[in-house]
């Protein structure tokens, strides 16, 4: 779990590539070894591209769990106590009526509707940290390397390294190194 | 890429598959997708023209009468709600279960319900009569002094059930094909058409995908969030499915009619609704693998898993009918007892018959082996169950509803010209966006599918 102090230096937050190496990776073996081998050199600021999630990617890049299940968490929290206090507020206080002879506060039948707002509220919160913590939204950003949404991996170091240094840390896993460019 | 053995794999590099799947959506139509288009387009037409007509003349222009005072248009209603389930158990409960064979059917099962609910949610909004006033529905602080929606009325929560279940649905179906539409930009990078006006579409379609793929660029920072998120919205569709049925089941079961009145209407109605959702599945998909050649993505395993389903939840079906009979004979309730075997033999028997027919007897062809893979077989049986769904709601509603408990109140209903136009026209309307989808976007889940193919040691996707 990341700690809050990590939260709050962004260290696992998405970064555009913007300095440093880009290296095209030949499989998926190669880009977990090559994660592997750039968290134990301490580099800081990388980043891997896949065309689909690998799972033991995580660990090899020494990443977190996501936050995402507390955002719904309050998400459901919040849809789901609107949802019942606001019937209740307008059933008992607001337009207070008979029906059948029922109480004014009826909670058994506030439960279907109240179900629903929870899983809507749920669902935004979700999307919206989604989008927010994998930072996307973005139109105009574009891959580092073009193969990385088809086949292709890559991996990219934003650390100031030389060439030699990046060929050295990625022997034999890499196809090609690139500097980046804007 | 080495790919692992796998049952429902294809085998094939990750560049194949993009190509195989992104064919349709980068090449140009062909005739046949023309004549159904247009096809769809009649009914659409035919069916937002008569919608309009029936603004300016009423609900005269339908059967609908005293008794029986849901006719048509919320037989459709129910029909098309319970197509969309079948999208949502493929993509949220195959998906908590680990149900591999679900990747490649997911994708196109999902649109399907997103336009079933499309089509579902005019039905309702139509039969209101006066359709400009639906948003009386919604409970917002307005002027009218405090006046809110009864939140005692199922009907209430047939708007929100419905409401966010098209909602969630949506998100899950986009938020599931971002990786794909970045895929899809990628490809288009060096692309150029060769006229002027070819260029401008091309342009078009550039900026469409780049905007609708939000800057998606697989980085393993993104990936971790997105593969939580696509857990927690398949964890809240399960529940969610369930009670958007449920709920519909409600607006008959909450009444006092006979026939209506019934405990078992939540899961029967669930039943009915998989059931037929999955013989539209089945017809959708044995049409487009054959069109789209994607046979050895959705193999005669995936159709065979499918009748299985098919088979199952027709049995559930057929439980219900057996139950609701029972209990109409053992209740000891004249009036429950009397539409009971008014079914049988009143004047709608014939409905009840080809429901039974179709329903009951159809799904057990799917006890063998030989007729289960055969794709002319489970075709007809997938047309047929559906035929049968939609005759399950007729009688529910029509026979319950036209002898009621005063036999001088009693009537029939017939449909007329307008009854029949608008149900032929909600499957042009359903069908005109299913047709542009497949034009459109990827109908596999293309990052999913090379997740499955990498095999074991990438176990993507909430693992």
């Amino acid at each position: 779990m990341t700690s809050f102090e990590d939260v709050k230096k962004g260290l696992y937050r998405y970064e555009d590539p913007e300095t440093g190496w880009v290296a095209v990776i030949k499989d998926v073996d190669s880009l977990i070894a090559a994660a592997e081998k750039v968290r134990d050199a301490g580099v800081k600021k990388f980043d891997c591209f896949s065309p689909f999630p690998i799972h033991k990617l995580e660990k090899a890049m020494g990443l977190s769990r996501s936050w995402i299940p507390f955002i719904s968490a309050i998400g459901a929290l919040t849809g789901g106590t609107f949802a019942f206090s606001s019937m209740t507020w307008i059933d008992v206080s607001n337009w207070p009526r008979v029906m059948g002879g029922k109480p004014y506060f009826s909670w058994p039948i506030y439960v279907p509707i109240t179900f629903e707002l929870t899983v809507l509220f749920t669902a935004f919160a979700t999307l919206g940290a989604a989008i927010y913590l994998g930072r996307l939204g973005k139109s105009s950003r574009r891959p580092v390397v073009n193969t990385v949404t088809s086949d292709g991996f890559a991996i990219w170091i934003g650390d100031d390294m030389s060439k030699q240094n990046v060929e050295s840390l990625l022997q034999g896993l890499y196809t090609d190194i690139r500097p980046v460019t804007k | 890429m080495s790919v692992i053995e796998n049952v429902y794999g294809v085998g094939k590099p990750s560049r194949e598959i993009d190509n195989d799947i992104l064919r349709p959506v980068e090449s140009f139509p062909t005739k046949l997708w023309y004549i159904a288009f247009g096809m769809a387009s009649v009914g659409v037409v035919m069916y937002w023209a008569i919608a309009g007509y029936s603004f300016k003349k009423g609900l005269g222009l339908f059967a609908i009468n005293s008794p029986v005072g849901w006719g048509f248009y919320i037989i459709n209603f129910v029909f098309w709600i319970g197509i969309g389930h079948a999208g949502t158990l493929i993509s949220a409960i195959l998906y908590l279960f680990r149900q591999r064979w679900r990747t490649t059917i997911n994708r196109a099962a999902e649109a399907m319900t997103i336009f079933a609910v499309m089509t579902a949610l005019t039905f309702p909004v139509l039969h209101l009569g006066r359709p400009w006033m639906v948003f009386f529905f919604f409970p917002y602080p307005n002027e009218r002094g405090p006046v809110w929606p009864s939140f005692r009325s199922p009907l209430l929560w047939d708007v929100f059930a419905i409401s966010t279940y098209f909602t969630v649905s949506l998100i899950f179906w986009y938020m599931g094909l971002v990786p794909d539409l970045a895929t899809m930009r990628d490809r288009l990078v060096n692309n150029e058409a060769k006229t002027k006006f070819g260029n401008m579409l091309l342009k078009l379609r550039k900026n469409a995908v780049n905007i609708l793929s939000i800057g998606w660029v697989g980085s393993a920072k993104t990936w971790i969030h997105y593969e939580k998120m696509v857990l927690i919205l398949a964890a809240i569709s399960t529940p969610l499915v369930f009670s958007v049925h449920s709920i519909v089941s409600m607006d008959f079961a909450t009444a006092i009619i006979p026939g209506w009145h019934a405990t078992i209407f939540p899961p029967y109605f669930v039943a009915g609704a998989i059931y037929s959702g999955f013989a539209m599945v089945l017809t959708i998909m044995i049409i487009s693998r054959e069109v789209f050649q994607l046979k050895q993505y959705v193999t005669l395993k995936h159709l065979e898993n499918m009748a299985l389903v098919i088979l199952l939840t027709g049995m559930m079906v057929s439980f219900a009918y057996i139950t609701e009979f029972v209990m109409a004979a053992y209740g000891g309730n004249e009036m429950e007892q009397y539409v009971f075997i008014n079914r049988l033999k009143g004047p709608y028997a014939w409905a009840f018959w080809t429901m039974f027919t179709c329903n009951v007897v159809s799904p057990h062809f799917m006890w063998f082996k030989k007729l289960r893979t055969n794709i002319y077989v489970l075709f007809v049986i997938s047309i047929v169950v559906n035929i049968g769904m939609w005759f399950e709601r007729f009688v529910i509603i029509v026979t319950s509803l036209h002898r009621d408990y005063l036999p001088s109140s009693w009537d029939l209903y017939t449909p007329t010209f307008y009854d029949y136009a608008m149900l032929v026209g909600s499957f042009g309307w359903f069908f005109f966006w299913y047709l542009l989808f497949v034009r459109a976007l990827p109908q596999i889940a293309v990052a999913e599918l090379k997740a499955d193919e990498a095999g074991d040691k990438v176990k993507g996707y909430g693992h």
